[in-house]
This record gives structure tokens, C-alpha cells and sequence, in this order.
């Protein structure tokens, strides 16, 4: 298994701030629900170089961003599979991680 | 060409690529106004490339390619390095020149889309790395603008040969030691920046891609004046985090500390009086602008 950057939805929804959407360099990757006001992560686009994480922690100070096994992600947003439909993303489930706290190598499974 | 260029015939619809189809119902072509606020919100022109993890140089396609004012109108032209890797990945017509020609063949492009549509703008945009501009291309790069071509060159410079393992560069530092360059460099970072200015370009300038808003007003400045005035130069600050020795995480740091006050890539631009009148023009009107869509609604 490998890494792939997750946003915490609830952090992410209570700011504006869109910095990990500028600065990843990955196109179409990190994506932002206008309706839901929360950043996400097509994790079949992410390269998990983590530079979304130091820009959250770092410059935004929000720490919304974390790095998780791809397995414990439950909903994750892939898209080749939804494609790049802003206007049906706020009915798609966001991507959510059942264990509470997962450190970047805590999971476990691998 | 135009926006309906990009259009599918419907009965093709269901067999294209399903990246294909997002570009025509939400990119950004025919949009006078695009710019850094779209993305996120509409298909941005560049798909999945095969740059490294965290690498800078990504980022500045990213930031480039969302701030190019007509971006249907515009022919990209590319040289060998790792920015031919991205264009086969790009949603503007590119063409992919010899190492070092790629000035060369803007002339002759510019040229003669200027003869085929007399009444549009087509913009030429050169895009290559450093050992493309400066090393291997330097004639074609002087040449061009001492011809006073039309067509806006921008640098990626990584400050060396990254593609090829780390070898010596022009634009690299001086006393730099790379992994193919083990006795360091011995001369001076070549000043492309100022032999710009004294070569004819009407607008240079110097800087990072740390800030999306400003390679986005640069981008657009460089682009709509080498339309109209002359040739215009930009060189950006990519490195490459492999051959510097860094981790995928720290490509921005390092963009961040290389502009700091006094350090080389401290965003500068040069701009010829011509040049100048015609960002003060630019900028009046679109305050103008402002004010008269504004203006209704505070009667």
C-alpha cells in the first residue's frame, strides 16, 4: 500500500484559504467543493510529495492536510471514475478516514 | 483556430477520453477574464504528466498555463528537457523543436501566422529550459531579439542539466557543485536577464512561482506586450529538488528562500517607457471597466 494526501473535511470547511490548491503540483488533483467549502484529493493524481501538507501546516496553520494509507480511506474521490464535474460534488460523498488519528506511518497495514 | 476547434462531433462523444470531454465542458478557452481564480473550479489545460513528485517545475506549468490571456489563440513552442515531457500533456497547440532552435522556429512560426490570419491575434509563447535558452540556444535567443521578434520567451531555470543527472550550467551559481560537475563552477551565474534588456526586449523580468498571483500578472503583462510593442523575456526560478539534494516537500521552500531580499531570483523587471505606457493603458481601461459595471448598480 501506499500514502496519498487526505483532507480532514470538517477542518478544511471552517476556512477559505484554497492554498493547497494553488501550490500542488499536480493539475486537477487537489479540488475545491465551492458549495461544501472544503478542499479534496483525487487520490488517482496524487504523488503523496506532501507538499500540501507542509502548506497547511506551515503557511495556513490549519493542519486540515495528512498523509494516510490509500486503503483506510473510505470514499475516496477518484477521477477517472467521476470525472471533473464541479457541479455534482457536492452530492458525492466526501473521502473520509474511519480510524480517528492516523499518523503518516501508524496504520499499520502495509 | 478558436474555441470551436476544441468542440467533438457528437456522434464521437461517448468514444472520447474522458479528459478530452472535460476540457470542452469546463476549461477556460474564449475567456478574456481567466485566470489563477479558475482553478479548482474549471479543468485547468495541463492532465497528469510524468514530472517527479513535488517537482517546482509542475508547479510553473500550472501557474502559466492558468494566467496565458488566450490560451486558444497561442502556440507553445517547447525544446528538449523535462518541459517536453509536460507538452504532450497540454491543452495548447505546442510544437517540440531541436535542443536550442526553439527561438528559431517561433520566428518563423510567428511570422507566418501573422501572414495566414492578418486580422487575430495569435500569441507565440517559447517555453524551454535554461540549458536551452542560454547554453545550447544563445544565438537563436540573441538573435531573435535583437530582430525584435514578437513572441514571448520564458526560461525554466533550474540552474543545470537536471534531465541528464546534474551537469554544469550557464545559469548555474558560481562555486555550485552538482553531481556531474564535481570541481564546482568557476564563473559567474550568466546575467540573461540584463543581456535581455540591452538586447531589445520590451519586458524582462525575474522571479519565482511561489506567488500564483503574480506569474499570473507577469504571464499576461509578457504576453499581451510582446503582441504589441516587442520581444519579452521571463526567466522563473524552477528547481530541481532531485539534483539540489532536497525532499519532495521542500521544492517551495527553496522557491521562497531564493527570493528573499538580497538572494538571486528577487522578483525584478525591467520595463522599456513603451512598455510601460502601455501596462498604465491597460491598467486604466480595466479600471474603467470596473467602474461602469459597478457603476449601474450604485444608481
Amino acid at each position: 500500500m501506499y500514502l496519498v494526501a487526505h483532507v480532514d473535511t470538517k477542518v478544511c470547511s471552517e476556512t477559505a484559504c484554497k492554498l493547497c490548491t494553488q501550490y500542488c503540483p499536480e493539475a486537477n488533483t487537489i479540488l475545491y467543493d465551492n458549495d461544501m467549502k472544503t478542499a479534496f484529493i483525487a487520490v488517482d493524481r496524487c504523488k503523496a510529495c506532501e507538499i500540501c501538507v507542509s502548506v497547511c501546516d506551515n503557511m495556513a496553520k490549519h493542519n486540515a492536510i495528512k498523509m494516510v494509507m490509500i486503503s483506510d480511506i473510505d470514499h475516496a474521490f477518484e477521477m477517472s471514475k467521476f470525472g471533473f464535474r464541479p457541479n455534482e460534488w457536492d452530492h458525492i460523498e466526501k473521502p473520509s478516514v474511519a480510524v480517528a488519528e492516523v499518523a503518516a506511518t501508524g496504520s499499520g497495514k502495509d | 483556430m478558436g474555441k470551436e476547434k476544441i468542440q467533438i462531433n457528437e456522434e464521437f462523444w461517448d468514444i472520447m477520453p474522458e479528459d478530452y470531454r472535460d476540457l470542452v465542458t469546463h476549461a477556460t478557452y474564449g475567456k478574456p477574464d481567466r485566470g489563477w481564480k479558475d482553478v479548482g473550479s474549471s479543468t485547468e489545460l495541463i492532465a497528469e504528466h510524468s514530472l517527479c513528485a513535488g517537482c517546482p517545475e509542475s508547479i510553473a506549468f500550472r501557474h502559466i498555463l492558468a494566467s496565458i490571456p488566450a490560451p486558444e489563440d497561442t502556440v507553445m513552442v517547447g525544446s528538449t528537457g523535462c518541459t517536453s515531457l509536460v507538452f504532450p500533456m497540454v491543452a495548447i497547440h505546442n510544437i517540440h523543436s531541436l535542443f536550442g532552435n526553439q527561438n528559431a522556429i517561433a520566428t518563423g512560426l510567428k511570422r507566418a501566422l501573422a501572414v495566414r490570419f492578418p486580422d487575430k491575434n495569435k500569441d507565440v509563447i517559447v517555453l524551454a529550459g535554461d540549458g536551452a535558452t542560454v547554453d545550447i540556444g544563445l544565438d537563436m535567443t540573441l538573435q531573435s531579439w535583437f530582430r525584435g521578434e514578437r513572441f514571448t520567451t520564458i526560461c525554466f531555470d533550474n540552474e543545470l542539466y537536471a534531465n541528464t543527472g546534474g551537469q554544469e550550467s550557464g545559469l548555474m551559481q558560481k562555486g555550485f557543485v552538482a553531481k556531474m560537475a564535481p570541481v564546482g563552477k568557476k564563473f559567474e551565474k550568466v546575467r540573461l536577464p540584463e543581456i535581455a534588456r540591452e538586447s531589445g526586449c520590451a519586458y524582462v523580468a525575474v522571479l519565482t512561482t511561489s506567488k500564483p498571483s503574480l506569474v499570473e500578472r507577469v504571464v499576461r503583462q509578457a504576453v499581451l506586450i510582446a503582441r504589441e510593442i516587442g520581444p519579452t523575456y521571463l526567466q522563473i526560478y524552477t528547481p530541481c529538488i532531485l539534483e539540489i539534494g532536497k525532499q519532495s516537500m521542500e521544492g517551495l521552500q527553496e522557491m521562497r528562500d531564493a527570493e528573499a531580499a538580497g538572494e538571486r531570483f528577487k522578483f525584478r523587471e525591467f520595463v522599456t517607457p513603451e512598455a510601460q505606457a502601455f501596462i498604465d493603458d491597460m491598467a486604466a481601461k480595466k479600471k474603467a471597466e470596473k467602474l461602469a459595471a459597478t457603476a449601474p448598480s450604485a444608481n
